[in-house]
């Protein structure tokens, strides 16, 4: 019984899934599996990962935030202008992250206000949120793009923790974040599983009345859940920045829903309640891989985007019947009580 | 017993045409203070045939996306949909006149025929989804905006369709008694929809699922296949719209309006529709959109930049819905003040 359980988990299919995928492309093309490829698929996960884990915890609550890429890059943006317009010291890698996460919280702050605060459906308040952040950083805070972001975001994107030259001779290269970004999802699982903040956001996601009548203030919840979810868009949006070697005011937005896609497909539920950090990662690892990777299968490169949305519709329809067959079998088992 | 029912209704009746009055006075302040601040650009001839001739596309948008949110849920994938039909039919146009040198006008109704099939085959898939596979709306079409969007990109490897003949332009940018034919076309659609949702069963069974899915299941209507029809329809209207806008613009992009989920929403909720669903107008969402075009003109008239548009457009929206939240608590305070009283 258990065996079947853990089999037909969410996490577990998806693992299956990655293996599959991994033999039909390694087997069309061997360059797939090399460590430069593997180490590629991490480096452009990072940023999507913390992104995710916001995302997760806000899903795992009931609600949905679609603002979290414009308030990335608002974040590391306006994060990127104040150290240039103050003249901070541009070798620091620390005070842009520490501007960046602040500025984060204080418009995760907005949609806290307007969400905890009022009551407003999480969808239709972070949608315009979201283009409030975005209209308020493109005509007051800058619409240009800059190339020259302060060194020590610079040279942070070339920071490799592994690089060495491989028989081939091509570069490998592991970027240093691995190690912050993986005690971050670390730290989020921990927070989810084995705080009374965590639970009480599994228990928000169940039912605002149930959590209510536990003695839990609902308010106070959801306006930390956003304002968490603000600062670890910032600290992805910085980083984004610091990785691509340029602050485009213009990127990132559009990007939510990989993030979403990556984050249901790692199980987590969107009605609430139900969702696992290792769940997403695996979602992100599998998102990014595709995407990495679909033009090694032989796809070109303008059907990535559909073959990305299918990939999407049978995520979401596998849970949604596992889900139909949950709910006939609870059904059909209190019926028989009754009988 | 009676006599409460009755005024029940009445005040239900009433706070309808509320929402619509309160929604013409804010037409009518937002057209005086643009005229006012830019007689000599807002307030022309010139605006107003411009503003005649965008309206109707994000109208019929905001319609599709309102019948959805009647039921309680809604349709992301409007854009998606508009897109890809759009784009289809602008295919064969443009295919069949490269082919041929010159198209005829049968030619043309048969592509634009395959559009509106498109939609509605976009519409039929999300009906799957949400209807019979039981996914989330939000989620549902989450995913078949990514899909269609997908398929639009790779169908025209990702470049834009332009050059559309003559006659097909004519429809978006000619006018039917001095009057542009879009708008017109957005009357009669709205007419359409206003007819389908207030006066036949189908509109009623809309309204009862929106006000409690509960309660219209129990009461064996078919709850399912009335939600099926709202984004078949929804996929209709999208795919008509995309038409529109092709042909007014004469071109068709996988990219084109991104910004109109969110104005969409805007303007629906705006339009005093009740995002939980069980209450909107078709009215009110014409009259939102009005309003939000003199408010895009305007500040076009202003000098105001397009991203202070946006973040307006944002503003609004979650100020509208503050204000409805607050409303709606002030009402309840005191209608339970006022049964504590008597």
């Amino acid at each position: 019984m258990d065996i079947k359980k853990l089999l037909l988990r969410n996490e577990t299919v998806l693992i299956f899934a990655i293996i599959i995928f991994s033999l039909v492309i390694g087997s069309k093309s061997p360059e797939f599996f090399t460590l430069a490829n593997l180490f590629d698929i991490l480096r452009s996960s990072f940023v999507q990962l913390l992104f995710a884990l916001g995302v997760l915890i806000v899903i795992i609550s009931g609600g949905i935030d679609v603002s979290f890429p414009i308030v990335g890059i608002f974040s590391g943006y306006t994060a990127v202008i104040i150290m240039q317009k103050l003249e901070l010291n541009p070798e620091s890698l620390f005070i842009p992250i520490v501007l960046a996460v602040l500025i984060g919280i204080a418009l995760g702050g907005f949609n806290a206000i307007a969400i905890a605060g009022f009551g407003i459906p999480t969808l239709i308040a972070t949608l315009g949120t979201a283009g409030i952040f975005r209209g308020v950083m493109l005509s007051f805070i800058g619409a240009s793009f800059i190339s020259d972001i302060p060194i020590g975001l610079d040279k942070f994107s070339t920071a490799d923790l592994v690089k060495f030259e491989s028989d081939a001779g091509t570069l490998v290269r592991l970027h240093v974040l691995v190690i912050p970004v993986a005690i971050i999802t670390i730290l989020v699982a921990l927070l989810l599983s084995r705080t009374i903040f965590g639970r009480s956001v599994y228990a928000l996601g169940g039912g605002t009345e149930p959590t209510r009548r536990l003695g839990i203030s609902v308010k106070r919840t959801q306006a930390k859940i956003y304002m968490l979810v603000g600062g670890l868009s910032g600290l992805a949006g910085i980083l984004y920045v610091s990785l691509q070697r340029k602050a485009n005011p213009y990127d990132l937005a559009g990007s939510e829903l990989d993030v979403i896609a990556a984050v249901v497909l790692g199980g987590a539920s969107i009605m609430g309640g139900y969702g696992t950090v290792f769940g997403t990662v695996l979602g992100v690892l599998f998102i990014n891989m595709i995407k990495n990777n679909l033009v090694l299968l032989g796809v070109s490169s303008s059907w990535q985007r559909a073959a990305v949305g299918v990939l999407l519709v049978i995520g979401i329809t596998i849970q949604a019947i596992s889900e139909n067959r949950k709910n006939k079998r609870q059904k059909s088992a209190s019926d028989s009580e009754v009988a | 017993m009676m006599n409460e029912r009755a005024s029940k209704f009445s005040t239900a009746g009433l706070l309808a045409d509320r929402k619509v009055t309160q929604l013409m006075a804010f037409t009518a302040f937002t057209f005086l203070i643009f005229s006012y601040f830019s007689s000599d650009i807002f307030f022309t001839p010139e605006n107003f045939i411009s503003m005649a001739y965008q309206v109707p596309e994000i109208a019929i948008l905001s319609i599709a996306v309102m019948l959805s949110m009647l039921t309680g849920g809604i349709d992301l994938s409007i854009v998606g949909i508009s897109n890809a039909s759009a784009l289809i039919a602008s295919y064969i146009m443009t295919q069949k006149m490269s082919e041929e040198g010159a198209i005829s006008n049968s030619w043309i109704l048969i592509a634009c025929l395959v559009g509106i099939l498109m939609g509605l085959l976009c519409g039929a898939i999300n009906s799957i989804l949400i209807a019979v596979l039981n996914v989330t709306p939000i989620l549902a079409t989450l995913a078949t905006m990514t899909l269609f969007n997908g398929i639009a990109i790779g169908i025209t490897n990702g470049v834009s369709v332009s050059d559309l003949p003559e006659q097909f332009m004519r429809i978006g940018n000619g006018t039917f008694f001095g009057v542009p034919s879009p708008f017109i076309l957005m009357l009669i659609i709205a007419g359409f929809v206003g007819y389908l949702i207030n006066r036949t069963g189908l509109g009623l069974k809309v309204f009862l699922i929106g006000t409690n899915r509960k309660a219209a299941q129990y009461s064996v209507m078919g709850d399912r296949k009335v939600i099926a029809w709202t984004y078949v329809i929804s996929g209709l209207l999208s795919a008509l719209a995309g038409l529109i806008i092709a042909s007014r613009t004469s071109a068709a992009s996988p990219d084109f309006g991104n910004s109109y989920i969110l104005l969409a929403i805007v303007i629906v909720v705006l339009g005093g529709v009740n995002p939980m669903g069980g209450f909107g107008t078709v009215t009110g969402v014409v009259l939102a959109t009005i309003v939000l075009q003199m408010v895009s003109s305007g500040f076009n008239a202003l000098r105001f930049s397009q991203f202070f548009y946006l973040a307006a457009q944002g503003g609004v929206l979650v100020l509208v819905m503050i204000l409805n939240a607050v409303l709606e608590k002030r009402r309840i305070s005191k209608s339970i003040n006022k049964s504590l009283g008597s």
